[in-house]
């Protein structure tokens, strides 16, 4: 096999590297608002990295799919600028803060409607929720041997070898290919995508959409996340006190703030 | 009988002599036509202005040495008797020529006179060539590199000299002419050559001299020698067609022609080395070697034979991975013999490698989405932006009703960082001391563009230029102090056709002290010392204003450190340096504490937020003598102001 078909799940999440002060939790409405920029979830684009560098090693094609209610252009043709081939939206009224079961349902339709692949990679976990179960929920969806955590992806003789990132390192694991990779940060940052070319980008062709329907997915078959409670963090602000004076006087100080907090 | 020479005299196959001549003129030609085809394929249009100027300054830096001698006397004397030597022997040798083949007049006093300078001609190129090699070899001048060229050229010079000597002093020998005295050192030489063996030497040493000085003319164009033509040309082009700032429309990697002439200007004498405060803080990057590679870059894309070069054909291979460590601070064009800017090349490479993507280091490039999603490189809030001016009655332009005279830009890095906000804060009371109707542009403070253009990110930058005039041109402004030099730079350099004045708030101090608007009550008995900011001091030729202003403050002495004005040191927060983990044996910014201190002084001053913070940081991490302050420049006139 020369040619490799990657199939590339990235989500478009609010920059979870957003300044503190651009991010409010409104407990009431069950709501995490974050006042800043959409981006791709940074571990789908080490993911991205990835694939396209996979691409440029063996050659192949490169597909992007995002799934949401409302997607942006603007924020997935980065994938495109970057190497990818070709970036499918899938974009309903329905698909909104699905809970990962669902949205790997949503992204297994779109990927048998694509048919033909040799790797599926998604990044490790998303980075607004941190759950990190579609890609494997996605590769059992898709009877497919699944490798999380990639920390280094080779190709040879219809199989993928992964250094898969466990505490004390790392381990080899092969799989034969068609395979789903859960990716890492260690495969390195995504390649930076210059202004210029990003606008090249902006100006390049429609980006097909598919619904729900179109990829056969029935309202029944999804459900949305269920939020049970939110809160605010607890205040972490800390004071530090300089306990002044000989040894012996800040011993006795020190015993003084331990009982004062008895 | 008069004094005179025959020509050619015991010399056969003269026809032979004149073949190979034939033959060094054309490789010579070859060599000299290839350089301006590769010139000329490499640069864009070329459109040239004050030709007459241009041409008056080369020939007086030719002449003279001028940009040589400064700096580094031994190096510019040496180049002195080298450059008069050569140049001497290579007149009198066209001289002979034309006594040979248009009209004979080497006779009598004319032909004394002739051979006395020749004498000198070869003396002063020999010595030349011999201090050299002290310079490189003996004394080894760690600025200078040891390369096979930088051997076997100088040993060239010195046996064609030599020869030349020889083959005079064997003719003396044979002939003994009653003028022989004339020729001093020819002469000398006779004495040591028996007269009977002399007439049958004679020849060979004819043959030898002629075969060096014909060899030599065919490799001139092939090794560093081509500077006795590129550096003129360098020189030449730097004025007559300076460097544009580069468009966003160019393609990525044309040249102006002055920086391809440049390249083969550079003769690595290594002055840049010297200069950079990068290499000079152990860092692995060199201006030369950069411009070398760049060089040999230009030659690779456009010439079938990959380089011209004899020697150092295979060198330089990875070293534009060194692009990031430039501060982009001039001190390399500053000491440039041909006025080349390293900093320049590397901005070109540094775009390439922004289009690419693959090359932008990870800090880097995580900063530049920070800059493009938040309009600042601090990782800061938008929303942030005019919170340091909270409660302290300034006008927001960006209010309906608020006119001012001046639009106070604090820039990114004086908005954001912690230390830095003291610039705005001592700057703005100054200005209401001193009743300056003004005011900030808030929230809506766009960043200026700095950092995109420096890191070679045109793309970005043309969208905050854009940003930033259509603000400027929506709230009326037309009159800007920055904060920050680089603020100041952008907006004064990089912003062609622009409908407003940016200022440096040093020249809007002085501005304020010539008016009479700063008055001291009590002397402030301090000495200090000052730091120039790379983009206000070299890049603008702002050097004097800080300095009248710090004068200005009673009771205060003013101390300069070994470096100053435009041979300060980098601070090493430019050019993108400040979002960047790169490392050297030292870091630039405690260098450059290092000869604060040792000036004596108790506070050093600076006028940019970024000098401020890495001199602070520096401060912090090498531990200074008790109490020794690093202030900006508002700061300490603030508390001169307030000293009552």
């Amino acid at each position: 096999m020369t040619e490799l078909n990657i199939i590339i799940c990235v989500k478009q999440i609010p920059d979870p590297e957003a300044p503190l002060s651009d991010v409010s939790i409104d407990a009431e409405n069950l709501e995490v608002v974050v006042d800043a920029p959409q981006v791709i979830s940074p571990f789908d684009e080490n993911a991205l990295e990835a694939a396209i560098q996979l691409k440029e090693e063996l050659d192949g094609k490169v597909t992007v799919l995002s799934m949401g209610k409302k997607l942006s252009d603007s924020v997935l043709r980065k994938a495109l600028a970057a190497g990818a081939d070709e970036l499918i939206l899938l974009e309903d009224n329905g698909f909104e803060k699905l809970d990962s079961h669902s949205t790997a349902t949503v992204l297994a339709a779109a990927i048998k409607k694509i048919g033909s692949f040799d790797l599926v990679l998604a990044g490790r976990q998303a980075g607004d929720w941190d759950s990190g179960q579609v890609g494997l929920i996605l590769g059992e969806m898709l009877g497919l041997p699944c490798i999380s955590l990639a920390r280094e992806i080779t190709v040879e003789d219809g199989s993928v070898i992964v250094k898969k990132t466990v505490p004390e390192g790392y381990e080899r694991v092969k799989a034969k290919l068609p395979a789903l990779i859960t990716v890492s940060n260690e495969v390195g940052e995504l390649r930076y995508i210059s202004r210029t070319r990003m606008l090249k980008m902006m100006r390049g062709g429609d980006i097909p959409a598919w619904t729900a329907e179109e990829i056969g997915v029935s309202d029944d078959a999804i459900e949305k996340m269920n939020i049970a409670s939110l809160t605010t963090p607890p205040d972490m602000t800390r004071d530090c006190q300089f306990l002044e004076g000989s040894p012996d006087q800040q011993a006795a100080a020190l015993v003084d703030v331990f009982v004062s907090l008895r | 009988m008069s004094a005179h020479r025959i020509m050619f005299w015991q010399i056969e196959y003269t026809w032979l002599f004149y073949l190979l001549s034939a033959i060094a003129v054309l490789l010579f030609l070859i060599g000299a036509g290839s350089h301006i085809w590769v010139w000329k394929k490499n640069s864009k249009s070329m459109s040239l202005k004050g030709v007459g100027h241009a041409l008056n300054k080369m020939c007086i830096d030719i002449i003279t040495g001028r940009r040589l001698i400064r700096g580094d006397m031994a190096a510019g004397l040496m180049h002195f008797l080298i450059f008069w030597g050569f140049f001497l022997l290579f007149i009198g040798t066209c001289v002979l020529v034309a006594h040979e083949h248009l009209f004979e007049f080497l006779e009598g006093a004319r032909y004394l006179w002739f051979s006395v300078l020749m004498e000198i001609g070869g003396i002063s190129l020999l010595v030349g060539i011999i201090w050299g090699l002290v310079r490189r070899y003996l004394q080894r001048v760690p600025r200078l590199e040891r390369r096979a060229e930088d051997a076997i050229l100088p040993l060239w010079f010195v046996l064609m000299v030599l020869s030349g000597f020889f083959l005079e002093g064997a003719r003396l020998a044979a002939n003994s002419p009653q003028w022989a005295d004339w020729s001093f050192v020819g002469n000398w030489i006779a004495g040591l050559i028996p007269a009977a063996a002399a007439e049958r030497l004679y020849p060979s040493f004819w043959w030898v001299h002629a075969l060096l000085c014909l060899g030599f003319i065919s490799v001139v164009c092939y090794s560093k020698m081509f500077h006795i033509l590129s550096a003129p040309a360098s020189i030449f082009f730097s004025s007559a067609s300076p460097v544009l700032p580069p468009s966003i429309e160019d393609e990525t990697g044309r040249l102006d022609v002055a920086e391809a002439v440049f390249y083969d200007g550079c003769m690595r004498c290594g002055r840049c080395v010297a200069a950079c405060p990068s290499s000079g803080a152990g860092e692995a990057y060199a201006p030369r070697d950069f411009v070398q590679w760049a060089r040999k870059q230009m030659w690779q894309t456009q010439f079938p034979l990959n380089d011209i070069r004899l020697w150092n054909r295979g060198d330089y291979e990875g070293t534009n991975e060194s692009m990031w460590y430039c501060t982009t601070c001039r001190a390399c064009l500053e000491v440039c013999p041909v006025y080349g800017a390293a900093f320049e090349a590397v901005a070109k490479e540094r775009r390439q490698a922004v289009e690419k993507g693959t090359l932008v280091p990870t800090i880097l490039n995580q900063t530049l989405e920070k800059l493009f999603r938040y309009d600042n490189p601090w990782e800061s809030s938008k929303k942030q932006r005019g919170a340091w001016a909270e409660g302290l009655d300034i006008a927001d332009l960006t209010k309906r009703g608020a006119v001012t005279d001046l639009c106070y830009f604090v820039g990114c890095t004086t908005s954001f960082d912690d230390r830095a906000r003291s610039i705005a804060h001592s700057f703005t009371k100054i200005l209401q001391l001193t009743g300056v109707n003004f005011g900030i542009l808030g929230k809506k403070e766009p960043c200026c563009g700095d950092i995109a253009r420096r890191v070679g990110e045109f793309g970005l930058f043309e969208e905050q230029k854009e940003k930033c005039k259509t603000l400027f041109d929506q709230y009326g402004i037309t009159e800007i102090a920055t904060s920050s030099p680089h603020c100041y730079h952008t907006l004064a350099n990089d912003y062609p056709d622009s409908s407003f004045r940016a200022r440096h708030y040093t020249m809007v101090l002085k501005e304020l002290l010539k008016n009479k608007k700063l008055s001291f009550e009590k002397p402030l008995n301090v000495t200090v010392t000052y730091h120039d900011p790379c983009y206000l001091g070299r890049h603008n030729r702002i050097f004097n204003e800080p300095r009248d202003v710090i004068r200005a403050i009673p009771g205060l002495r003013l101390v300069e450190m070994e470096h100053s004005r435009e041979n300060s040191l980098c601070c090493g927060g430019g050019g993108g340096r400040m979002w960047q983990d790169l490392k050297g044996e030292r870091k630039m910014s405690e260098v450059r504490l290092e000869e604060a201190e040792a000036t004596g002084a108790q506070i050093l001053i600076t006028a940019c937020p970024m000098c401020l913070i890495m001199m602070e940081d520096a401060r912090k991490a090498a531990g200074t003598r008790e109490g020794f302050r690093v202030m900006d420049l508002n700061e300490l006139l603030l508390e001169a102001l307030e000293n009552k």
